[in-house]
């Protein structure tokens, strides 16, 4: 055994354990008894851990019992009623008290973000609600937003930048589209509820995958008159014309339609 | 049947109001806290004040301790270390952290053999004042660990420190004090010769 190896053996054990080692490391009694140096140390250690013994012998005291009376009157005086705060006292070790920073900035984080949730839900409920409104309106056949240049298609075009029942007609098959009129419009809301299930609650069937960012913008609801022929009704030999609700996006593209007779 | 319940359940039934479990409690850690507050200020009087202060921060403030985080007597190590400190900064007592225990007598333990018990008296002063001289750092280690013979790890959670980190005060305060006793008590049988360790 080398100093080293003795010294690094040795300091894992307290003085004390030294003090009650009965030189019972083989290896260890022959380096102490070999190196001078290690031998002292190991003495020195030995003498010291016999002083604390000493020490921890003499001070094996409890309190008084006047303290246990004073803290049992503290704890009668107690009530223990809800306790004011939760704030670390400066009593409280500091591995605790930095704990309890961490812990209330995580309760600060879920507060922050339950008030953020609620303010979102607020905002999409209010979304919701206002063009649930559209689609009732709509459905008893009162136009909320009747556009007041739908029966002028040009200056529709020229004023709101919305595309005009012509553009509509131009996108959809220009023969099948006769008539036009009732325009209002509908507002982005409601079409998103056409577009991810495909049909709506209206009726109406989405005609094409487009991307969001293109599907932004006000689109304008276009009542169309549709010849017989280009109805699937119509395979049967019926020639009546087919009056279909046309969902027409600002860029002049059909979104959704649907048949109304 | 309060007996064997553990610090945890017996603190959760005191803060429920449960008196013979706080007794219970208060019963079995006030020794170790009292010994530690004794030993790390010298003076009899801060170690039951400290004691007492100690169990009333535990019922205000006990429903802040979490198991998980450290056993039950670790965290009244913790409490005792601050109020400790405490008491030393309000009473300016350096004093008293130097020269333990006016009244000596009290604690010596009755010998048998009249003239071992001087000895040991004598032993027990110099090395009080030893360990009493030391840095707090220092002292702390060698209370909690030497004196109260907690494992490093409880150590380490009552200081609020890594398990190395009280290692290697501890052997540093090792040091300290085997010079401090060979200057202050040569006398004491071994501590007289050079104890410089070989390294070869």
């Amino acid at each position: 055994m080398t100093c080293r190896e003795f010294v690094e053996t040795a300091e894992s054990l307290t003085p004390l354990q030294l003090r009650t080692m009965q030189t019972g490391d083989e290896a260890m009694s022959v380096h102490v008894r070999e190196c001078a140096g290690c031998g002292r140390w190991l003495e020195s250690q030995r003498l010291l851990g016999g002083a604390l013994q000493v020490l921890r012998t003499h001070t094996e005291r409890e309190a008084g019992p006047h303290v246990e009376q004073a803290v049992l009157r503290a704890f009668r005086a107690q009530g223990f009623e809800p306790l004011a705060s939760a704030e670390p006292d400066r009593a409280a070790p500091a591995a605790w008290r930095l704990s309890r920073f961490f812990e209330f900035g995580a309760y600060a984080a879920v507060a922050a973000a339950l008030i953020v949730g609620v303010f979102l839900g607020a905002r999409m409920w209010r979304d919701s609600h206002s063009s649930s409104s559209h689609m009732q309106a709509q459905v008893t056949g009162i136009p909320l937003q009747a556009d007041p240049h739908a029966s002028n298609p040009g200056h529709a075009n020229e004023g709101s930048g919305i595309a005009s029942p012509d553009s509509a007609r131009k996108s959809a098959n220009p023969e099948m589209a006769k008539v036009a009129p009732v325009g209002f419009r509908r507002s982005q809301s409601a079409i998103r509820q056409v577009r991810p299930a495909n049909i709506d609650r209206q009726g109406f069937v989405a005609l094409m995958f487009c991307d969001p960012l293109m599907c932004s913008g006000d689109e304008q609801v276009i009542r169309m008159e549709l010849p017989g022929s280009a109805s699937s009704s119509a395979e049967g030999g019926s020639s009546q014309p087919v009056i279909a609700d046309v969902v027409v996006g600002e860029d002049g593209m059909v979104r959704a339609m649907r048949i109304v007779n | 049947m309060l007996n064997e319940q553990t610090d945890e359940q017996l603190l959760a039934l005191a803060l429920d109001g449960n008196e013979e479990a706080f007794t219970a409690l208060y019963r079995r850690r006030q020794g170790p806290v009292y010994r530690f507050a004794l030993r790390m200020s010298g003076s009899p009087q801060v170690a039951e004040e400290v004691t007492q202060d100690v169990f009333v921060f535990l019922l205000q403030r006990g429903r802040g301790f979490d198991p998980e985080r450290g056993a039950v007597g670790a965290y009244l190590f913790g409490v005792a270390r601050n109020y400790v400190r405490r008491a030393m900064e309000k009473s300016h007592s350096e004093a008293a952290m130097t020269s333990p225990a006016e009244n000596e007598e009290e604690f010596l333990v009755t010998d048998s053999d009249p003239v071992e018990g001087i000895a040991r008296s004598q032993t027990s002063k110099a090395v009080w004042k030893a360990v009493l001289s030391l840095p707090e750092h220092y002292r702390e280690a060698v209370v909690l660990c030497d004196l109260q013979e907690l494992s490093y790890a409880d150590a380490a959670a009552a200081l609020g420190c890594a398990i190395g980190t009280i290692r290697s005060r501890l052997h540093r305060a090792h040091e300290m004090l085997v010079r401090k006793l060979q200057n202050s008590a040569p006398s004491l049988a071994g501590f007289s010769g050079d104890a410089a360790r070989c390294l070869s």
